[in-house]
C-alpha cells in the first residue's frame, strides 16, 4: 500500500509542482495518475523511491515512512518501469534484467539464470536474453525494462509512461501483458500516464489531476466515465465516454432473440456444432463480423448487433455456439436499469 | 635527398649506438606515455566528477580553450627557468597539452550517456558510485578513448621540444640537423616522428572499437550476424 499525504512539492525557483496531494493506492491493485502534461504525476510517483523528495507531506509505503529510508536500500525494494525502458546500453538483456538481484548481493550466475525465466514470463524469446539492448525493437526494451522491474520481486512497481514511446499496435499488446502479468503476480502499481484511455483500461482505481498539482478524481474507471466529478474531469476523459463506458456494465440479464430459420431476410448460417460462420441473404453472403461471447460487456454486445447486417448481434457461449440474438434496444434497455453509479466511489 | 635519407636509416650505427633510433624512439614513447599518463591523472577524475555532477563545467570549456592557446616552446622554457633542467619541466609541458583533450573527452563521455539509462540505474538501487563506474564510465569509454587519441597525437608530435632543453627523443635528430645544418638528419627526424603518430593513431582507434560497448561484440566474434528477432511484440508467451 502506498499512501500519500498532504504532499506537496515546490522548487526554489517558486514553480509548484504539486499542490497538496493525499492518495493511497492499494496493495495488489493497478492505481493511475493520469493528468495533462505538467500536473506534477511523475513528480508524485518519484516521490515513492525518493527520486524526489517531498518539500512538506509524507509518503508511507506500507506503513513506514520512506524519508527514513536510505535512497539506494529502498529502491532495491522497489521494481521501476520508465519511458524508452532505460536499459544499459553495455550490458546484454539478460544483465540488464539481473542488475537488482546482483546488487542485492545474489550471485551472478543464479540471477541470470531467473533472468531467462522472467524474460518468458514478460513475453520474449530467452534467446534475446544475449543481445544487446540496441538490438531490440522499442516494445522489446520496454518488456526488458518490465523484466528488470520485476527481477527484485519487489511488491510494488512503479511505472512512468511504459508504454507512451511505443507504437499503438505494441502499445495494446503491452497493455494487455500487463494485466495479464499482474492477475499471476498481484503487485502494487502505481501506473503515471498521460493516456486517459490507458489508464481506464489498465486501473483499478484512476486519479485525475490537473495542471499546477491537484486532484481533480480519484475513482474507478467506470465511475470517472459514468459520473466525472467536474468539467475538467468530462473534458479530459473525452467526447465518447458515454460509449466506453459500456465497457464496464455487465450483459448478465440481456434478454436474447431467437434467429429466423426461414424467410427472405438476413439468415444466420451455422455449422453442424451450432458455431455461426456467416450470413446469408438469397444469394448473398457476408462473413461473420463481431460475435458477443457469453460474460462479455455491454460494449462487445453493442458492438456485436451494430455490425450484424440483419440489425441483429449473434451471441455465443464459451465454446462458441450460438445462444441467441442480441438487439440495440435490449442493451439500452438494460443500460438504463443497470444502478447508475454508488456516490460513494465519487471522491 | 631520397638516396642520403635511404643512407641515413640504412647506417647500421643507426640501429645499435646510444644515440641510434630504437633508443630515441624509446626516449620518444617515454616522455609522450609520461605527459599522457600524468595529464590523464589529473584530467579524468576532475572530467568524471564534472560530466556526473554536471559542476563546474566552465572549467571545462576554459582549461580546453586557455591551455590550447599556450605557446607550448615558451611554456618549456618557462618552466626550465623555474624547475631548472630534466625531465620535470619537459613533462609538466607536454601534460597541458594532453589535459584539454581528455578533460573534454571524459566530461562529454559521462555527460552524453542516456539520461534514460543514468535516471534507471538511480532508480533501481545503484548508490552514486555504482551508478558511475557501472553505467556512466562503461558508456563514456568510447568518448574518453577519443580524448586520449588527440592527447596522445598532440604530445607526440609535439614531445620533439625535450631536445631543446638538451634531452633526447627524436627531437634530437631535428634540433642536432638543424645546428649542424645536416637537412637529412632533420627530415629523418620528421619522418620517424610522423610514423610513430600514425602508428599510435591506429592502435588508439582499435582501442576505441574495442571500448565501444555493445555494438562490437555483436559484430564481431564467431557468432553469425543477428538474425532478426524471433518474437514480435504481437506475440504474447503463454497468452
Amino acid at each position: 500500500m502506498i499512501e500519500f499525504s498532504d504532499v506537496r512539492k515546490a522548487y526554489p525557483d517558486g514553480t509548484v509542482a504539486l499542490q497538496s496531494l493525499s492518495l493511497t493506492a492499494r496493495a495488489g491493485e493497478i492505481t493511475v495518475l493520469v493528468g495533462p502534461s505538467g500536473c506534477g504525476k511523475t513528480t508524485t510517483l518519484r516521490m515513492v523511491n525518493r527520486m524526489v523528495d517531498p518539500s512538506s507531506g509524507t509518503v508511507r509505503l506500507d506503513g513506514v515512512d520512506v524519508s527514513t529510508q536510505d535512497p539506494p536500500t529502498l529502491r532495491r525494494g522497489i521494481g521501476y518501469v520508465i519511458q524508452n525502458a532505460g536499459l544499459f546500453p553495455h550490458r546484454t538483456v539478460l544483465d540488464n534484467v539481473a542488475t537488482v538481484p546482483v546488487l542485492l548481493g545474489r550471485r551472478r550466475a543464479e540471477a541470470r539464470q531467473a533472468a531467462g525465466e522472467l524474460l518468458e514470463r514478460v513475453g520474449l524469446d530467452p534467446k534475446v536474453g544475449g543481445r544487446y539492448p540496441s538490438q531490440l525493437s522499442g516494445g522489446q526494451q520496454q518488456r526488458v525494462g518490465v523484466a528488470r522491474a520485476l527481477a527484485g520481486d519487489a511488491p510494488v512497481l512503479l511505472m512512468d509512461e511504459p508504454f507512451s514511446a511505443v507504437d499503438p499496435v505494441v502499445r495494446a499488446d503491452l497493455q494487455d501483458e500487463l494485466l495479464r502479468l499482474q492477475s499471476e503476480l498481484g503487485r502494487t502499481i502505481l501506473f503515471v500516464t498521460h493516456d486517459i484511455d490507458e489508464a481506464i483500461r489498465l486501473g483499478d482505481m484512476v486519479a485525475v489531476l490537473r495542471v499546477g498539482g491537484t486532484l481533480a478524481q480519484f475513482a474507478p474507471p467506470a465511475d470517472l466515465l459514468a459520473a466525472p466529478a467536474d468539467d475538467f474531469v468530462a473534458g479530459f476523459v473525452g467526447r465518447d465516454r458515454g460509449y466506453r463506458r459500456l465497457q464496464f456494465v455487465g450483459t448478465g440479464s440481456l434478454t436474447l432473440q431467437d434467429f429466423p430459420t426461414t424467410g427472405d431476410g438476413w439468415l444466420l448460417v451455422v455449422d453442424d456444432d451450432g458455431r455461426p460462420t456467416g450470413w446469408r441473404q438469397g444469394d448473398e453472403h457476408v462473413a461473420l463480423g463481431t460475435v458477443h461471447a457469453e460474460g462479455g460487456s455491454l460494449r462487445s454486445a453493442l458492438d456485436a448487433a451494430l455490425s450484424s447486417p440483419a440489425g441483429r448481434g449473434v451471441a455465443v457461449d464459451d465454446d462458441g455456439r450460438v445462444l441467441g440474438g442480441i438487439e440495440p434496444e435490449a442493451v439500452i434497455t438494460l443500460l438504463h436499469a443497470s444502478s447508475s453509479p454508488a456516490p460513494e466511489a465519487v471522491r | 635527398m631520397f638516396s642520403s635519407l635511404i643512407a641515413w636509416f640504412g647506417a647500421p650505427a643507426q640501429w645499435s649506438s646510444a644515440s641510434g633510433i630504437p633508443v630515441r624512439l624509446l626516449q620518444h614513447l617515454g616522455y609522450t606515455a609520461l605527459a599522457v599518463l600524468v595529464g590523464a591523472v589529473i584530467a579524468v577524475p576532475v572530467g568524471l566528477y564534472i560530466g556526473h555532477t554536471d559542476r563546474g563545467r566552465f572549467l571545462v570549456v576554459g582549461l580546453a580553450n586557455g591551455l590550447r592557446a599556450l605557446p607550448e616552446l615558451g611554456v618549456l622554457v618557462l618552466f626550465v627557468l623555474l624547475l631548472g633542467l630534466g625531465l620535470t619541466p619537459v613533462t609538466l609541458a607536454l601534460m597541458l597539452l594532453a589535459i584539454p583533450p581528455l578533460l573534454a573527452g571524459t566530461y562529454a563521455g559521462i555527460s552524453g550517456v542516456d539520461p534514460a539509462a543514468v535516471d534507471a540505474a538511480r532508480g533501481v538501487g545503484m548508490t552514486e558510485r555504482q551508478v558511475l563506474f557501472q553505467v556512466e564510465l562503461p558508456n563514456a569509454l568510447p568518448l574518453m578513448v577519443a580524448g586520449l587519441r588527440t592527447a596522445t597525437l598532440q604530445v607526440v608530435a609535439t614531445a620533439t621540444i625535450a631536445a631543446f632543453v638538451s634531452l633526447g627523443g627524436l627531437g634530437r635528430y631535428i634540433v642536432d640537423g638543424q645546428a649542424q645544418r645536416d637537412f637529412t638528419q632533420m627530415a629523418g627526424g620528421a619522418i620517424l616522428v610522423a610514423l610513430l603518430a600514425i602508428v599510435l593513431e591506429v592502435a588508439l582507434q582499435g582501442l576505441q572499437r574495442a571500448v565501444t560497448p555493445g555494438a562490437r561484440r555483436a559484430r564481431s566474434g564467431s557468432r553469425p550476424p543477428t538474425p532478426a528477432v524471433g518474437t514480435s511484440d504481437v506475440v504474447t508467451a503463454g497468452g
